[in-house]
């Protein structure tokens, strides 16, 4: 995509909340890749410590988000959390792709009997509300960042194989993939080299900005006790923890959760943004707002 | 929308409901190494492990099972639950009442104040009222439910005491004024017994609760009428009525809003989905004895029959209320086909 930059240019000048949400987004990123090398107190961070005396600490210079029950800096906890927040969305969006593509591409590519079996089988999967699969297969497989990256991923990867199945199967009817055919081309050349790359934009593009999503589904099933582990300083789980001292010690709760807000805000923003830039009918209507004033 | 439409619709649901058994008996059966530890209860003996196994058939092919598996549900047996001794169908059916009176509240908050809103937004397009509308719809959608309802269960109910924060009524007002359950709906039954004082108690009771779970779907409506209505507003017909000299405020009312009404219920069906999964988490902050505590409590003590029932029957509403949504946007719609 030789656009790439000047769409994102586009986006930014048309909305100033789009820019909000890029700066969000590569903050949460940078700071999940560093976290481990920039938190004030690293044992707090991967829970190692227990102060007695710092229990309960209300927010202050030294501690900005205070401590919780074990008297562990919540700021770090929070920093470190985004490290959690940031595999989990990777992950559950990466395996989620893993499945979704080659099931929509042979399905929309290959089509018949075979096409319609497998898009049956991803019609079962959405007849589930969003999250309520992943609480069945996170109970299932039982606790733990890896069980939980999977069983969010496996909820998840219908609504890509659908996306790409639509898309495929208006792409393997323009001109150039009938070219490549009268040109000799395989079933499978022409499948991975002309149509899978010709369709996959908007697929990544959905994938990337439902990160966000991710983090918020992993954190309500950290709250619902089939989450991540006990001690993971994920940030759904940080909220769980505050919860039974809430009424004298709000800051524990409180943090994590502005946390988990302002990044899902973050890419929500962005993906705002960008439906309205990839919608032509919206292009539309600004030209004609434009001509009538 | 035809009769054939509906008799289409239904077989669909049947299928679907097909489609949700049968995912939930790979997921609880096949894919599990040892079924029966997990629907042994938490600290299962070799005996409960034993008796599980016959229970589940696990000995017989896999065949029979998923046999075995239908029937079961088919003929009400869903199994006993560990936290509660009780059958998990019983269980269900006598906690799905509140939460339905919760999310259908959630829901006529949504749809009330979401369209206006959406429309001022669109009618605003571009200006500071759309801006507002817009970050606030994103907010509903970015904000993790349980931790908003933690929140404002701090706020409004521990250090305002303006709002009672937990449960749906105060037993004290149910034993003075002789409330007998009748539908389980606390709303309907109060005013089925002209009992004002326990109305009045259990409306006090919903609005917390309700106002969290109603931010996600309110936020999605205001963001769909928004965006149906500035694309309506901006079609031919719309702009030539405008030119023709048209106030403006009728072409906005009378004729686009018109055609954004039938997509916006459309894509209420979805958001119901992610509102009683909310409900899950609104329910344990709340203390709301729905099938969201139920769950929620059957999760955390890894009460397993308990955890399947509520799968099976979430998903089951969920096709449900998706049906009745497709029927109702058919009929509004003449161009809906399937």
């Amino acid at each position: 995509m030789a656009s790439a930059s000047s769409q994102v240019l586009w986006l930014i000048r048309r909305s100033k909340l789009s820019l909000v949400g890029l700066f969000i987004v590569a903050g949460f990123v940078v700071t999940g890749i560093l976290a481990p090398f920039i938190v004030p107190y690293p044992e707090d961070a991967r829970g190692e410590t227990y102060n007695i005396e710092e229990r309960f600490q209300p927010p202050s210079w030294e501690h900005p988000f205070g401590t919780d029950e074990y008297g562990r800096d919540v700021f770090s906890r929070v920093l470190m959390g985004a490290r959690y927040s940031l595999i989990i969305a990777v992950g559950v969006v990466g395996l989620a792709l893993l499945i979704g593509i080659p099931v929509g591409l042979v399905a929309g590519y290959v089509g018949g009997r075979v096409g319609s079996m497998l898009m049956r089988v991803t019609d079962m999967f959405l007849a589930f509300p969003p999250l309520l699969l992943a609480i069945a297969l996170a109970a299932t497989l039982g606790r733990g960042l890896f069980n939980t990256i999977i069983a969010l991923s496996i909820s998840w990867w219908p609504w890509y194989a659908r996306l790409l199945y639509v898309r495929v199967t208006s792409v393997k009817n323009m001109p150039f993939v009938d070219s490549a055919r009268l040109l000799g081309l395989g079933r499978l050349a022409i499948m991975f080299r002309h149509v899978l790359p010709n369709s996959l934009t908007p697929v990544t593009v959905q994938a990337a900005l439902d990160m966000g999503s991710a983090i918020l589904e992993a954190a309500g099933l950290s709250f619902l006790g089939v989450g991540v582990d006990p001690s993971t300083p994920e940030w759904g789980l940080l909220v769980t923890e505050g919860w039974a001292s809430i009424s004298s010690a709000w800051w524990i709760s409180l943090f994590p959760g502005l946390a988990i807000l302002v990044t899902v805000l973050g890419f929500n923003l962005l993906a705002d943004a960008l439906r309205e830039s990839l919608d032509p009918r919206i292009r539309r209507i600004a030209l004609t707002r434009r001509i009538l004033g | 929308m035809s009769k054939a439409y509906v008799a289409k619709r239904l077989a669909m649901l049947f299928m679907v409901v097909l489609g949700v058994l049968v995912i939930t008996f790979v997921i609880t059966r096949v894919i599990p190494a040892r079924p029966e530890l997990l629907w042994a209860g938490s600290h299962p003996t070799e005996e409960q492990i034993e008796r599980a196994r016959k229970e589940l058939r696990l000995d017989e092919p896999i065949y029979v099972q998923l046999y075995y598996y239908l029937k079961d549900f088919f003929t009400g047996d869903w199994g006993v639950s560990w936290r509660t001794r009780q059958p998990v169908l019983q269980d269900i059916m006598e906690s799905l009442p509140a939460t339905l009176e919760l999310v259908f509240a959630a829901f006529a908050i949504a749809v009330m104040v979401g369209i206006p809103l959406g429309v001022l937004a669109a009618v605003r397009y571009g200006r500071l009222a759309d801006g507002v509308v817009r970050v606030f719809s994103v907010l509903g959608a970015s904000a993790p439910v349980f931790w908003i309802a933690l929140i404002a269960q701090l706020v409004f109910s521990s250090w305002l005491g303006v709002l009672p924060g937990a449960k749906r009524v105060d037993e004290s007002v149910v034993i003075e004024t002789g409330f007998r359950e009748i539908t389980g709906f606390m709303i309907l039954d109060s005013i089925l017994q002209l009992n004002a004082a326990v109305l009045l108690d259990a409306l006090k009771h919903l609005v917390l609760p309700a106002l969290v779970l109603s931010l996600y779907p309110l936020g999605l409506t205001a963001r769909m009428t928004r965006a149906l209505m500035i694309e309506a507003l901006n079609e031919y017909h719309s702009i030539s009525l405008q030119v023709w000299g048209l106030p403006r405020r009728l072409v906005v009312y009378k004729y686009a809003l018109k055609n954004v009404i039938a997509p916006v219920i459309a894509s209420l069906g979805l958001s119901f989905g992610y509102t009683i999964i909310g409900a899950f988490m609104v329910e344990l902050v709340f203390v709301w004895p729905g099938i969201g505590l139920y769950a929620a409590l059957a999760l955390l003590s890894f009460d397993y029959p308990a955890v399947i029932g509520c799968v099976v029957v979430v998903a089951l509403v969920y096709s449900l209320v998706n049906m009745v949504v497709d029927i109702v946007h058919a009929s509004l719609d003449p161009r809906v086909k399937l």
